[in-house]
C-alpha cells in the first residue's frame, strides 16, 4: 500500500505546489515580471500566521492576516520596485535581480525575527488517521486538496466572467492597447500582484500546520512555481496547476525507488524531460500570436 | 467649420529625439482628415499624444476650445473621443464578444446600454456577427481591423482617430473596410482624422489633406488639389 501512501501525500503536496504555481503564473502571465520573489510572499504570509497562533488570535484571523501580509507584500514589489525599473526600461535581468535580492532580504529578517531553525504549529488537523490498512492521511491533506479545487474554480471564474478578469488576461497581450481602451495597466498590474500572491496563502498556512517552517522555505517554493510554469505552459493557469499537482505527486512517488534528499532532482528531471519534448509546455501554445 | 481637436504648437519625442516640432493641425467638426507621411514623420506619435497615450514635451492638445494636455486616454473617450490604434488593435486571448464588453466597461457605457450598443455596431459592421464568438487571435487581419473599429465605435465617438487601418489588408479589403464608416461618419457628422499610408484609398473618402514630414507640416488641401500635384503624388 506504500503507493496508495505516496499518491495521497502527492495530492496533498500537489495541490499546495498548485496553488503557488497558479499565483506565480497569474502574475508572470499577466504582467510577464519574473516575480522571483514569490517565494518571499509564502515565506511572510507562513510566518504571519505561525505569529497570529502563537499571539492566540486564532486562525481565521491568522489567515486574514496572512493574506494580508502576502498582497500588501506583492502590491509594495510591483509599485515600489518593479514600476520604477520599468518606468527606466530595465532589462528582464535587472527585474530578476532585484526579486532576487528582495527575496534574500525577507528571507534573512524573517530569520531575525524568528530565528533560523524549524518551526511548526501543533494542531489536530495535521495528526494523521488511518484510512485503510497502511494508509495514514491526515485531515490537512482533504483540506489541501479542497482548497486547491476551490480557489482554483473561484479564479477562474473570476478571469472569465468578470471585467478586471478580462482585463488581466489582456493585460499580457499588450499593455499599450490596454492604455487604448482607457484601463490603467498599472492597477491592473497590482491586481494581479495581489491576487497572485493571496494564492500563496493556503500552501503557507498548510505548511505551517503539517510540514513545519523554516525562512528558506521560499527558494524550495519558487523552484516549484517556476517549474510548474514552465512544465504547464507559460500564461497557462490550468497548466501551472496541473503542473503542480505533478511535481508533487512525482516527488513523493519517487521515494519508492529514491532516497528523500533527491525530490528536488526529480523535479528538475520532468522541467528538462518537458523542455526537450515539448517545449512550449503541457498547456501552452507553440505558436507566437 | 470649427475646430473640434486641435493640436498646438506640439512638440513631443522620445528620450533626446525630437518626433513632433511646433506642430499645429485642427480638426474639423464632421469632417474627413488624411494625414500622409512617408515611416518616421511623426504621424502615430501624433495621433499617441492627441489621445494622451504618449505626453506633449510643450504646446496643447485642444478639445472643443478647452486644453486637454495630459488629458488620460479614458478622459478622452469620456469627452467623445476614441483612437483605433495602429496594427491589430485587438487582444488574441479575449473573443470578440469579451473585447466588446470589456471596451464599453472601460469607457463607462451603462450596462444596461451595453446590448443596444452592440446590436449598433454588429449593424454598422455587420460580418462581425459571423465570428463574433471566436477568439481574436484566429481572426484574419480584416476581421481584426473590423472588431477594432467596431470596439471604438462602441464608445458612441463624436470624434475618431484612425491610425493606419489599411495595414496588412489587401486595397479591395480596405476599401469594404472604409466603406461602412465613411457612410457612418456623413450620417452622424462624426470627425475623423485618418492617418493612412495608401493614399489613393484614403483620399476617396477624404474632405482634407495635410501632409506631414519630419514632425512638420507641409502641405495642406482638398485631396484633388493633392491628385493634381504630381510631385507630391509621386513622394506619397
Amino acid at each position: 500500500m506504500l503507493w496508495l501512501q505516496l499518491t495521497l501525500t502527492g495530492l496533498q503536496t500537489g495541490a499546495l505546489y498548485a496553488l503557488t504555481a497558479v499565483g506565480f503564473s497569474l502574475i508572470f502571465g499577466a504582467t510577464r515580471v519574473f516575480h522571483f520573489a514569490h517565494g518571499a510572499a509564502f515565506v511572510l504570509a507562513a510566518y504571519v500566521f505561525y505569529w497570529a497562533d502563537t499571539a492566540g488570535l486564532g486562525m481565521i484571523p491568522g489567515i486574514v492576516l496572512a493574506a494580508l501580509a502576502a498582497m500588501a507584500f506583492g502590491v509594495a514589489m510591483d509599485r515600489l520596485v518593479y514600476a520604477p525599473i520599468q518606468r527606466h526600461e530595465g532589462s528582464f535581468f535587472t527585474v530578476f535581480v532585484a526579486s532576487f535580492g528582495i527575496g534574500i532580504v525577507v528571507e534573512n529578517v524573517v530569520g531575525m525575527v524568528f530565528g533560523r531553525s524549524f518551526v511548526t504549529i501543533d494542531s489536530t488537523l495535521s495528526q494523521s488517521r488511518e484510512l485503510m490498512e497502511g494508509v495514514y492521511v491526515a485531515p490537512l491533506a482533504w483540506i489541501a486538496i479542497a482548497c486547491a479545487a476551490v480557489f482554483f474554480a473561484a479564479l477562474q471564474l473570476f478571469l472569465r466572467r468578470t471585467h478586471t478578469g478580462m482585463a488581466l488576461r489582456a493585460l499580457a497581450d499588450s499593455p499599450e492597447l490596454i492604455r487604448v481602451f482607457g484601463l490603467d495597466p498599472r492597477r491592473l498590474s497590482s491586481i494581479a500582484f495581489a491576487l497572485g500572491s493571496a494564492l500563496v496563502v493556503p500552501g503557507a498556512v498548510m505548511t505551517a500546520l503539517g510540514s513545519g517552517l523554516n525562512p528558506a522555505l521560499g527558494h524550495h517554493v519558487m523552484l516549484i512555481s517556476l517549474a510548474a510554469t514552465i512544465v504547464g505552459g507559460i500564461g497557462s493557469i490550468g497548466g501551472a496547476l496541473v503542473a503542480g499537482f505533478v511535481l508533487g505527486l512525482a516527488e513523493n512517488l519517487a521515494l519508492i525507488a529514491f532516497p528523500s534528499q533527491w525530490s528536488e532532482a526529480v523535479t528538475f528531471a520532468i522541467l528538462f524531460l518537458v523542455i526537450i519534448l515539448r517545449p512550449a509546455g503541457l498547456f501552452g501554445r507553440a505558436t507566437a500570436h | 467649420m470649427s475646430a473640434v481637436l486641435e493640436a498646438r504648437n506640439l512638440t513631443t519625442g522620445y528620450g533626446g529625439a525630437m518626433v513632433l516640432e511646433d506642430l499645429s493641425i485642427a480638426l474639423n467638426e464632421g469632417e474627413v482628415l488624411c494625414l500622409i507621411g512617408h515611416n518616421g514623420a511623426g504621424k502615430s506619435t501624433l495621433m499617441k499624444t492627441l489621445f494622451g497615450l504618449h505626453p506633449a514635451g510643450s504646446g496643447e492638445v485642444v478639445l472643443r476650445g478647452e486644453t486637454v494636455t495630459g488629458a488620460t486616454p479614458k478622459a478622452l473617450a469620456l469627452q467623445g473621443i476614441a483612437m483605433v490604434p495602429e496594427g491589430r488593435g485587438i487582444f488574441p486571448n479575449l473573443t470578440v464578444d469579451e473585447i466588446f464588453e470589456m471596451g464599453m466597461w472601460a469607457v463607462g457605457v451603462p450596462e444596461a446600454e451595453r446590448a443596444a450598443r452592440r446590436d449598433w455596431v454588429l449593424g454598422v459592421l455587420p460580418v462581425i456577427a459571423e465570428f463574433r464568438h471566436r477568439r481574436a487571435g484566429t481572426l484574419s487581419g480584416g476581421q481584426a481591423q473590423m472588431v477594432s473599429i467596431g470596439r471604438a465605435l462602441l464608445s458612441r465617438p463624436r470624434i475618431l482617430l484612425l491610425d493606419e487601418p489599411s495595414i496588412g489588408l489587401a486595397p479591395k479589403l480596405f476599401q469594404d473596410l472604409l466603406a461602412p464608416i465613411r457612410a457612418l461618419q456623413q450620417e452622424e457628422g462624426l470627425s475623423i482624422l485618418l492617418v493612412e499610408q495608401n493614399v489613393r484609398e484614403a483620399l476617396k473618402i477624404s474632405d482634407r489633406v495635410e501632409v506631414m514630414k519630419s514632425g512638420k507640416m507641409i502641405w495642406e488641401g482638398r485631396p484633388g488639389e493633392l491628385s493634381d500635384n504630381r510631385k507630391l503624388m509621386e513622394l506619397y
